[in-house]
Formats: C-alpha cells, structure tokens, sequence
C-alpha cells in the first residue's frame, strides 16, 4: 500500500514537471533548464561517490561530452539527436578506457588525477585551433529545435529523468551492494568475492556517459561553446555543494539540494554579482563540519528518532 | 647493479640534455629556473603541511591569493615595498592560517580523507568568491622599478628579478631543514609528522604542533605572496593554478621528500619553457604539469602493487 502511494507520488511530481512550460515564461524554463543540467551532475557525481571514490573530473566529461556533439554536428555534419547520443558514448568511451589505469587509484589520487584530466581535455581543446577553434570555441549553425524553449526544456528534462533512473537503478539493484561494500570496507569487499574493479569501472562509465550526455544537451541548447564555459569549475563546484546539502549517497539527497541551491544561486545572481558563488563554498564547509549527512540524512535521523521514541512509548 | 647503471645513465642523460638546452637555447634554461623557484617557494609549505599535518590543503593556492591581496593593500595604502611589507603580512597570514586551522581543519582531523579535500577545497571557493565580493575580479597590479633589472650576456638579455624566487626557495629548504633538525619545536614538529600516536605518548603536544605548522607555513606562504605581486598582477582566481601545481611537485618529490621540491620543480620549469621557446608548441605548456602528475601518480601505483 504504501509503496503504491510513493509511486503515484512519483508519477504526479513527473507530471508537474513535464507541465511546467504550460504555465512559466522563457525565463523561469531558463532558470531551470540550469537547475536540472546541475542536478542531473550532482546525481551522476553521488553515483559514483557511493563506491568511496570522489571525483573531481565531472566537469571534463561534461565539457568533453558538449565538444563532441558539437563537433560532431559541425565536422561531421551530424543529426543534433544522434550527436547528443554520439556524446554519451564518447564520453563512455572515454570513460572506459582512462578507467583501466585510474579506477586503480584511491583517496586523493584518484581526485587529483581526475581534476588534472579535466584540465588536459580542457588544454587540448584550447590548443587544436583548427578542430576545435581554440580559446574563441565553437559556434554552432542552428540550435536545436530553433530555440524553442519548452521544446527544450523538454530535452534537458528527458537527460535529467534519465539520470535519475539510472541513479535509481543503482540504489536498487546489484550494484548498491557491491558499490556500498567497497566504500565500506574494500578487503573484506574483495574477500567475499566482489570483483571491485568490474563495478567501479561500470560506475565510472556510467556516471561519465550521463554527464557527456548533459554536456551535449547544453551545448546543442545554446548553440555555442568555449573551453573555458564547456570545463568551467562550476560544471564541478555546484553539483557538489548541492549533492553535500542535500545528502550524498542517495538519489533524493542530490535532488533536493539541487532545488535549493539552485534557484537559491539565481536570486543571489541578481543581488550580487560579484561574488554570489561564495555561497556555496561556505555551504560545503559548513556542511562537511556540522552535519556529514546532509539534510536529507538529517530527515532521516529525526524520523527514525521519533520512531525509536514511539517504540519507547509504548 | 641494474639500478646503480640506470642511476648513472639517467644522470647522463640529464646532462646532456642540460648541455644542449643551455648551448642551443639558454633562455629556456633561464627562465626555466625562474619558474621553478617560484613553483618551488609557493609548494614549500605545502609540503611542510602534507608531510606533517598529512592533509592536502587544496586552498593552499587561495591562501596566497589573500596573503598577495593583503600585501597589495598594505603597498597601496603605506606606500612601502612589498619587501618591507614581507613580516608584516607573514604576520597576518599566520594568524589567519592558525585561525582557519583551529575553525575547520582540526574539527576534520578525525573524518575521513574525503572529507577532508572536499573541505579544504570548500575553503578555497569561499576565499577566492570573498576576494571577488571585496575586489571584483578586476585585474590589479604595482609597478616597481627593479623588477626590469636585466642583464646582457654577449647577445643574451635577460631579466634577472625573477631569480629572487629561486633565492627564496633555497633559503626556505635550508631554513626548514635547520629548523626540523636542530631546534626541539622542530624536531617535535617531525616527530608528529612521523607518528602522530607515538609523539602524544612521549609527551608531545600534537594538535599545539599541528597548528604551529599550518601557521608557520602560511607565514611562509605569506611571504611568499608579497614578493608575487612585484612580478605578477593579482586577481581572485590568481592562486588556484598553484594549488594543483604545488601538489603535483610534492607528489613528484615524494611526500615529506622538501628538498626533492626543488628538484622537480626545476625539472618542471625547464620543460614548460621548453615548450614555450617554440611558436608551435607555445599553448601546450601548460599540460606538462597535468601530464606530469598523472604519470607521477599512475607510476607510484604501479610501484606500489610491484612492492
């Protein structure tokens, strides 16, 4: 009975958000198309978070993801659907084979690597003028769906729902164990048979195939692309402040604080333009120190609280 | 044997190649050197606190930031020479460091690694948003005379102020090396750098020593912030590119390895601006260090398994 009532929840939140064009300006659909692309990252990024190992490198598969199709379109005269497509296998690919020497690391080598990943893609597409058009980026001829706003709207909605499914995939099947038990403890991970490698390296390829994916849509969706907007530290910075705040290890955690934080960083935009973002590094910090579990793990410890007190009552 | 015949050759190697440079292009290898003192006085510290608090600062970069931004107001408002204004802000910067030590880090001591880099690098987005809250990011910059002392050499020009920077990075391991071997600060300070449990049982005070180190290092860092503005402009973002170059140097040398600093960051130095002589390569500079790290960190790992 009860997981009917979640699941009609579910199906009516969907339905509020597929009808928001109906009802909200360019602006607010705007306003977020932004705050899905970062929670669709804040998702990927507690995806692989849930396995112990942090990465500091989603902004270079987003940015390498929105070169791809991009390019793809540009050079090789790609359908913009099949690019963004095109994008998440590339991103995979990518993925997949850095993934063999890196997945290997641990802790901060493992952060320090993927950071400094982020940095070359972003140097070697500022660098190949010719393919990439170097610092001044690429333009592309037409944007999708000419602009047309809840059309893609729509488009970012379809990424970001699917990004949840996958995340949601991974809560409940298989894959939750085996992530929960490395980041847990990884030799008795290993010793009751866990093959580590095998699913970090599908966490891994996963999570940089959904954020390529996110990385294509933005780009085809704005019609143009820098190294410095396609890598820009804050495709890292925000989805973390706002997986931190919400809760890590979850879905739902990522998404609530993708919410907050999101149309939080917009009205700040307007008060203060200089500087808005220290916002969310003081979140991080704050975050980190008080309360490790995020808000949403906060909820949770208050409602088993009063479970548990309940339970004494009676 | 095998290893002490590859030593030798590496070390031949690395003369002739050094030779070449310096008969075909000694600009490379000057300016090479130039860089690497500043690469090398600004990963000092961090390397000071990595091999003894054991925490990867990734605000160190930021915290030179604030130490170049103080410096630059204290220059604008006095009027004095960022030599002079060198204690005075390695002041500052000391009580600051302490202060952000006691506040955020000691509290994450306990946690895991994890949470550690994400605090710290919490830290370093709020210390560059807070400087682009104050001073926009609008570029600043003094001018100061000495800084175009240049010398001539037969056809060769070149400025010589940047080698300051190499003088302060030798002074800083020589000094760090004195202060860790001879004085009982210093040595209690390895100490806990060695064995944080064994040096509390003989009576060591560790978190007095953890936050004796994170301020003498940002005194240091401080200083190091007020010689930067005479040769570069500052903005919020100035730092940051340091933070990941620093701890590249670090993981090259060898954590707890401060001489060995020096070293890569000379190796470092030279093959960027070996990059840089060429026209065709001169936007690839900046991939070495990331290069760099990445093959530092992936052989280390292989190492690691084979040992």
């Amino acid at each position: 009975m009860k997981l009917k009532g979640s699941y009609i929840a579910v199906v009516a939140a969907a339905a509020i958000v597929i009808a928001f064009p109906a009802f909200l300006g360019a602006y607010p659909l705007n306003v977020a198309r932004s705050v899905m692309t970062y929670m669709a990252l804040a998702i990927s990024w507690d995806m692989l978070l849930r396995s112990g190992q942090i990465s500091f490198g989603i902004a270079g598969l987003f940015g390498l993801g929105s070169y791809a199709s991009a390019l793809a379109v540009l050079r090789g005269g790609m359908n913009p659907f099949a690019s963004v497509l095109f994008a998440a296998a590339f991103a995979a690919l990518v993925a997949f084979a850095l993934g063999f020497a890196i997945l290997r690391l641990r802790a901060m080598y493992f952060s320090i690597t993927t950071l400094a990943l982020m940095e070359i893609f972003r140097i070697v597409m500022q660098n190949l003028h010719d393919f990439s058009g170097g610092p001044e980026g690429v333009v592309l001829p037409k944007i999708i769906f000419d602009g047309y706003s809840p059309a893609l709207y729509w488009l970012c909605l379809g990424g970001l729902f699917l990004t949840i499914g996958v995340s949601w995939y991974f809560e409940k099947s298989k894959m939750h164990l085996a992530l929960t038990a490395i980041r847990n403890d990884e030799t008795s991970a290993r010793s009751n048979g866990v093959n580590i490698f095998k699913y970090l390296l599908i966490a891994f390829v996963a999570t940089s195939a959904l954020q390529g994916m996110m990385g294509a849509i933005q780009v085809q969706s704005y019609g143009f692309t820098t190294p410095d907007t396609a890598f820009d530290a804050n495709f890292l910075m925000l989805p973390m402040a706002m997986a931190l705040l919400g809760g890590i290890h979850s879905t739902i955690g990522p998404m609530a604080g993708a919410v907050l934080l999101g149309i939080a960083s917009e009205w700040l935009k307007l008060k203060i333009p200089y500087g808005h973002l220290v916002v969310y590094g003081v979140i991080i910090i704050l975050v980190i120190l008080f309360m490790p579990q995020g808000l949403f793990g906060l909820a949770r410890k208050a409602m088993r609280n009063r479970r548990k007190a309940g339970a004494n009552n009676e | 044997m095998a290893n002490k015949r590859n030593a030798t050759l590496v070390v031949v190697l690395i003369i002739v190649a050094v030779a070449a440079i310096l008969v075909w292009r000694p600009t490379v290898l000057i300016n090479g050197i130039q860089a690497a003192g500043l690469y090398a006085s600004i990963a000092i510290p961090m390397g000071l606190i990595l091999g003894i608090v054991h925490i990867v600062n990734l605000a160190h970069g930021e915290f030179m930031m604030v130490a170049a931004y103080v410096t630059y107001m204290l220059c604008i408002a006095t009027g004095i020479d960022p030599f002079l204004a060198m204690l005075p802000v390695a002041l500052v910067t000391a009580v600051f460091g302490f202060v952000v030590y006691k506040l955020t880090i000691k509290q994450a001591l306990k946690s895991p690694e994890l949470n550690q880099l994400i605090l710290t690098f919490g830290i370093g987005i709020s210390l560059t948003q807070v400087a682009n809250l104050i001073f926009t990011s609008q570029t600043r910059k003094i001018s100061f005379d000495y800084v175009s002392a240049s010398v001539d050499i037969g056809d060769l020009s070149f400025g010589v102020f940047k080698f300051v920077y190499i003088v302060i990075a030798v002074l800083m391991v020589v000094g760090l090396r004195l202060f860790l071997t001879r004085t009982t600060t210093g040595k209690a300070a390895l100490a806990v750098g060695q064995n944080p449990r064994g040096a509390a049982i003989v009576g060591i005070d560790v978190d007095k020593t953890y936050g004796f180190v994170f301020a003498l290092a940002s005194a240091l860092l401080g200083m190091m912030g007020a010689v930067f503005i005479t040769t570069s402009s500052i903005f919020p973002a100035v730092g940051s590119p340091f933070t990941m170059k620093s701890f590249c140097l670090i993981a090259m040398a060898g954590i707890g390895n401060i001489p060995g600093i020096l070293g890569a960051s000379i190796l470092l130095g030279v093959s960027e601006n070996f990059l840089k002589a060429f026209r065709a390569t001169r936007g690839w500079a900046d991939i070495v260090f990331f290069v760099l790290i990445i093959t530092v960190i992936l052989g280390r790992s292989i190492k690691g398994k084979k040992a």
